[in-house]
């Protein structure tokens, strides 16, 4: 019982807005789509970081009726669009809805509405709570939505694993096509950053910081990397066996050839650990899982943002599994599009469509530790790598190609 | 072991061989078998936790990495066996609870007095990746988040990365604590009773919270009888499936619980009629109940009038992500003991829910061969499980 998982539509918001030819413009670019966040403190005067990778403000209308959309979060909303997206752009025809999955990863969940919830609740007495914040904030309201709008009544999950997430959601998806329990499945991953959150994260200094003669941005694998760039957004592909896809004559974006997953226990709750040989072994696993020997993968979309301890782990996975040998062209969409929101799907995707990488703007020198000089322009055609290590210890890899 | 991947497995190759729990009873799995059949109320305060391990640990944390701590002791499994393991745990809340206390002191106190660390322990994954690190586990490990089937789809998730051949031995579970947030969301729903909850009784009117955490160790067939574990049940099938109709009422007519339960009476390869008691979510809401009551009937027809029907809520309250999990560990022990927990005698039958209830005492079932356990949550979600005796079951 086995279907090959093939990518077929996909819809992606984020700080570049909703266009694919935006993003992959602001991929060759190089540059960080940092905005202000609101209410934060003058670098100048306060060290702390200023900016994040925010959604501008956008016509959703296309894909959401407005009425509608007043009545969901902004996470549901930006998955329920994303969903969308993906159903539109994979035309999948006639589907039983009872055999459609949804499969969602979220970090953070609707923090807004949380934290109006909480403050509500604590200022004002239970009885002031509302409804509807209280069933929207929960984390898997995303997912509930996109189900309801698509009228999808397999599997609802949401996984919840951090920078991970995204990716683990995406193998649940495709293992649910895969072992034939789906006949579809939708996977994305959606988060917020709200300013409370992005001080709190900055207060933990997993932000980059400007500095002297320094601009705030993330720098992925460079020696003077200091932190993420907090990114907020959706991203939704529609996973579908490959002989349905071929049935009907749909475009594969993506062949989904394995994926796995894996824990480093050394780590703490906050941070990355150093286990370094752990993950490498599970990273050939799944690389054994997809067929595909390591020098046969054309490049590597790394989950690295410019997190001191997690670009140093990743850096040395990456080169433990590559035993010695040369590493394929690695690029670190997230300098660009920031941390969280699954904007590293929508990279993955744009990896495969010969989307070309300009050089991240602000990267300083290399750090020796890795070695890692990160790759200008297009990836070449083949099997990529898919690499996201979470802090608190979870990692997750896909192997994706375009056939 | 090694952390090699192994060909995959087929379905009922899955056992339970060791269980945790941290429920209103008290802590361990001794005090929720002992109070759940005795049939009473544990609707009240939890004992003191123990000392944390971490300062940044969770009241979710604690309860999550000492259940597991409890399953795998039971398990006879140690360090060295679990290192391969993976984790596969659910929790609807993460650390709000410690959330809730930043919020309250960057209201009273402003922000140079609020503690970041509070806020920053609202992960959802802390629980299952404390678990994970307490246990050393390096195999895969993932967090559903689910609402209140959480802990059921975490068991799921557990059986499908055991039956993949990714692991022989996953730590399966969910932790939720309980915080004001929490209870005043729900009563803004008009979803809580201010007495302890009745399901399927005609003047149920809501549910009780409740908070704690279950875990049970999964391994496949092969490697238990290898290492000569002690098997207590076998996971015979699993099954997840969404309404995809409202975010917070069930479908009337129970039609997606009804393909959840059947999907995973399918992967058992079991008949409706070999089901010989049902742990159902019941949580006593009016709602929740009636449509779980239809998408019985839809399923089992005439027999859902014999079948015995309980639902541990009652006695515990609901446990929120947890509930899936502690209710899995409540099912394995009725089947292992030959007999199903009691809900309390209190209230007036409802002519419209045809179940045969387990009311007041406990019903002997020694012969008892397939249990069902079920979960539906907001969002739609609802999951199934089919737990059978290991002595009836092929476990291949």
């Amino acid at each position: 019982m086995s279907a090959e998982p093939v990518v077929t539509g996909a819809g992606a918001i984020g700080a570049w807005g909703v266009e694919r030819r935006a993003l992959h413009g602001a991929l060759a670019a190089g540059h960080p789509l940092a905005r202000r966040v609101e209410g934060t403190p003058d670098a100048a005067t306060v060290p702390a970081a200023a900016c994040a990778a925010l959604v501008p403000v956008l016509d959703l209308s296309p894909w959401l009726a407005p009425a509608h959309a007043r009545r969901m979060a902004m996470t549901s909303r930006w998955s329920v669009a994303a969903a969308r997206m993906a159903v539109e752009e994979a035309r999948p025809g006639p589907r039983d809805g009872g055999r459609t999955a949804v499969v969602m990863a979220t970090a953070f969940g609707s923090v807004w509405f949380t934290e109006r919830l909480v403050r509500q609740v604590l200022d004002e007495g239970p009885q002031a709570a509302q409804p509807f914040y209280f069933s929207e904030c929960v984390a898997n309201a995303a997912a509930g939505q996109v189900a309801i709008a698509e009228g999808a009544r397999g599997a609802n999950v949401t996984i919840a694993q951090r920078e991970a997430g995204p990716l683990i959601a995406l193998s649940q998806a495709a293992a649910e096509v895969r072992e034939e329990r789906a006949e579809a499945a939708l996977a994305g991953a959606v988060d917020e950053m709200s300013p409370l959150l992005h001080r709190l994260l900055d207060r933990y200094r997993a932000l980059a910081r400007g500095a002297a003669g320094r601009a705030e941005a993330p720098r992925p694998f460079d020696l003077r990397r200091d932190g993420v760039l907090a990114g907020e957004g959706a991203a939704v592909l529609l996973v579908e066996p490959a002989a349905t896809a071929r049935a009907r004559g749909a475009r594969t974006l993506a062949r989904i050839r394995g994926t796995g997953s894996a824990f480093d226990p050394t780590a703490t709750e906050s941070d990355w650990g150093e286990g370094v040989e752990t993950l490498a072994a599970a990273l050939h696993r799944t690389l054994r899982r997809a067929g595909v020997a390591p020098e046969e993968i054309a490049g590597i979309v790394s989950g690295a943002s410019g997190a001191r301890r997690g670009d140093a782990l990743e850096g040395k996975v990456l080169r433990s599994a590559w035993s010695g040998r040369t590493l394929p062209p690695i690029v670190a969409p997230k300098a660009v599009v920031g941390e969280y929101g699954g904007g590293i799907l929508a990279c993955a995707l744009a990896a495969l469509d010969g989307a070309s990488f300009g050089r991240p703007t602000q990267l300083t020198e290399h750090d020796p530790q890795m070695g890692i000089d990160l790759h200008t322009g297009s990836i070449p055609h083949g099997p990529i790598l898919v690499s996201a290590l979470a802090a608190g210890g979870a990692a997750a890899w896909v192997v994706m190609d375009r056939p | 072991m090694s952390g090699a991947d192994r060909a995959p497995l087929p379905p009922g190759s899955i056992v339970i061989t060791g269980l945790g729990a941290v429920t209103p009873f008290g802590w361990g799995v001794a005090p929720l078998w002992e109070g759940a059949r005795s049939g009473r109320c544990a609707v009240g305060a939890l004992d003191a936790a123990p000392a944390p391990r971490s300062r940044r640990a969770t009241l979710a944390d604690r309860f999550a990495v000492a259940a597991a701590g409890e399953a795998v002791a039971s398990a006879g499994l140690d360090a060295s066996a679990l290192a391969h393991a993976g984790v596969a745990f659910g929790s609807s809340t993460g650390g709000l609870i410690e959330s809730e206390s930043y919020f309250e002191d960057l209201l009273r106190r402003g922000p140079r007095r609020a503690r970041p660390g509070l806020l920053a322990s609202q992960q959802f994954d802390g629980p299952g990746d404390a678990v994970a690190r307490a246990l050393g586990c390096t195999g895969p490990v993932l967090t559903v988040t689910a609402a209140c089937v959480s802990g059921a789809a975490a068991i799921e998730a557990a059986a499908r990365i055991l039956l993949r051949g990714e692991a022989d031995t996953v730590v399966a579970g969910a932790s939720d604590a309980l915080c004001r947030v929490t209870y005043s969301g729900f009563n803004s729903l008009r979803a809580v009773d201010e007495k302890p909850s009745r399901p399927f009784r005609k003047d149920r009117a809501g549910l009780t919270l409740g908070e704690g955490a279950g875990v049970l160790v999964l391994e496949s067939a092969r490697h238990a009888r290898e290492r000569g574990a002690r098997v207590l049940a076998v996971l015979a099938g699993a099954a997840s499936t969404c309404d995809a109709h409202h975010m917070t009422a069930p479908h009337a007519a129970g039609a997606g619980a009804a393909v959840a339960v059947t999907r995973a009476l399918t992967e058992a390869a079991c008949d409706p009629a070999d089901v010989d008691f049902i742990n159902a979510h019941g949580t006593g809401t009016p709602h929740n109940d009636a449509a779980e009551a239809a998408a019985i009937a839809r399923v089992f027809g005439g027999l859902a009038r014999s079948i015995p029907v309980t639902s541990t809520k009652a006695l515990i309250g609901h446990l929120l992500g947890s509930a899936g999990a502690v209710e899995a560990v409540v099912t394995v022990l009725c089947l292992a003991r030959g007999e199903v927990h009691p809900m309390p005698d209190d209230g007036e039958r409802d002519l419209s829910i045809a179940l045969d209830l387990v009311l007041g005492l406990p019903r002997r079932l020694p012969r008892a061969r397939v249990a069902l356990s079920t979960s539906l949550a907001f969002g739609g979600a609802n999951a199934a499980l089919v737990l059978r005796r290991p002595e009836s079951a092929h476990v291949r």
